[in-house]
């Protein structure tokens, strides 16, 4: 229990500096991947519903405190993605759900949750559109979010599907 | 009863779990003024700055590989306008003494590195090495080359937190030349508007946007950038400019902090105004 703590506190440090220092190189006219949120998918389809809240709660919460953002905004988003993340649960599905394309699948839905959340929170106000919302504020940064779930599903052993 | 009720939390979990939580997530959304969660919030951005910054030295290597060519570039172009506004300047002492004015804008600069950013199109931030040991304050402007890039917003000892352009939280007062039309210019989330201009003011495309002289938050004729697009208003005789910054703010990686000392009779009104 404690050696999995240990290596979530190291997983989000390190994606957490990742987001912040690397991936503003990498977005596309400020449309940017949450390595964070494949995280928390992961998670969630490994370790059930609940855990995937608390996982998002936590995560949403130190990620708005380091970021130097508005806190509150990613902890609610986090949370919410967190429970749908937690949907795709099945215990015997572990193995195909994180070693196959459902987690690129899974990963998409839970991003377009997580990134329409934070638009409508973040961005509340008359000057946003239904455009920017659905399009440039949830759809592509879902689908930039999920290309980096692909490297986690090659790196999972496959064994177990056979 | 007990076990009825356990029965019932033990079922939907999930839903009381998140219920909760998101709960206490809108909680603190609402109390994000709150003076001992601004502490935390320094304290935790201000120490893993560290971190980022260790992340981000290999990165800056590169990056400051690419940006002494581009100032080498940028500095051959000032050198040509600097001897052109030599003369320009002799002139205008000239007329100021005539009119005794007050040099207004002579604010000393601080550099800084920009060491991580929030990219989306939502709420850009940038967290930069400089902070209260550098005198840097909340409330004070971030420039570049270009113009304005933002405003402090939140600072630790080492460190503090840009609200950039590209922020739907910042709203400034500016001014487009050379009519002095005042408006305010918000990110929308794709583009920085300066909405309801009224149709009657002949702006033309590349008009220049400054900071007005009505702006509680920033000295006035700091350049932004140019007019590049005028839209109708579909009810009223109203236009809606688009501004585009001279430079593109998302590929910042240095900038200066202008070190003005705020007015304190204002200091109130305008920290309110920056945190809405």
């Amino acid at each position: 229990m404690i050696k999995q703590i240990l290596i979530l506190i190291f997983l989000f440090t390190l994606l957490a500096a990742l987001q912040i220092t690397v991936v503003p190189l990498i977005s596309i006219s400020g449309i940017a991947p949450n390595l964070l949120i494949v995280l928390i998918t992961f998670y969630a389809l490994k370790n059930g519903q609940s855990f995937a809240i608390l996982l998002g709660f936590t995560f949403g919460f130190l990620f708005d405190l380091i970021s130097g953002g508005v806190i509150g905004v990613n902890m609610f988003a986090m949370t919410i993605s967190g429970f749908i993340a937690g949907y795709f649960y099945n215990e015997n599905k572990i193995e195909i759900n994180i070693a196959t394309m459902n987690l690129f699948y899974i990963n998409l839905v839970v991003a377009t949750v997580y990134s329409f959340l934070y638009t409508l929170i973040a961005a509340a106000g008359p000057e946003l559109n239904l455009f920017i919302l659905l399009v440039e504020g949830s759809f592509l940064p879902a689908v930039y979010t999920s290309v980096f779930a692909l490297p986690v599903l090659v790196a999972m052993p496959k064994r177990e599907l056979r | 009863m007990i076990r009825f009720l356990l029965k019932i939390i033990n079922t939907y979990k999930e839903y009381l779990l998140l219920f909760v939580l998101s709960t206490i997530s809108l909680l603190v959304l609402s109390f994000n003024d709150n003076p001992q969660l601004i502490r935390l919030k320094q304290f935790a951005f201000g120490n893993f700055a560290v971190v980022s910054e260790l992340i981000n030295y290999p990165l800056s290597l590169i990056q400051k590989r690419e940006s002494i060519e581009k100032l080498k570039r940028e500095n051959a172009r000032l050198m040509l306008e600097l001897s052109r506004l030599k003369n320009r300047v002799d002139e205008n002492r000239e007329l100021r003494a005539i009119f005794n004015l007050k040099d207004s804008l002579n604010y000393p600069l601080v550099a800084a590195d920009i060491i991580s950013k929030t990219v989306n199109n939502i709420d850009g931030s940038f967290i930069v090495n400089k902070g209260l040991n550098d005198s840097i304050n909340i409330g004070m402007p971030a420039l570049c080359s270009g113009g304005l890039v933002g405003i402090v917003t939140n600072i630790s000892n080492d460190y503090a937190v840009v609200r950039s352009l590209y922020n739907t939280k910042l709203k400034i007062a500016v001014a487009i030349k050379p009519l002095n039309i005042n408006g305010i210019m918000t990110w929308d989330g794709s583009k920085l508007v300066i909405k309801n201009i009224p149709s009657t003011y002949d702006i033309k495309i590349g008009s220049l946007v400054e900071t007005s002289e009505f702006s509680t938050i920033f000295p006035p004729r700091i350049p932004i950038g140019k007019v590049i697009e005028r839209e109708e208003v579909p009810v009223g005789s109203l236009h809606n400019v688009t501004v585009r910054p001279d430079t593109d703010i998302r590929t910042l990686y240095n900038l200066f902090i202008m070190h003005i000392v705020p007015d304190k009779e204002l200091e109130d009104i305008k920290l309110n105004l920056i945190s809405k």
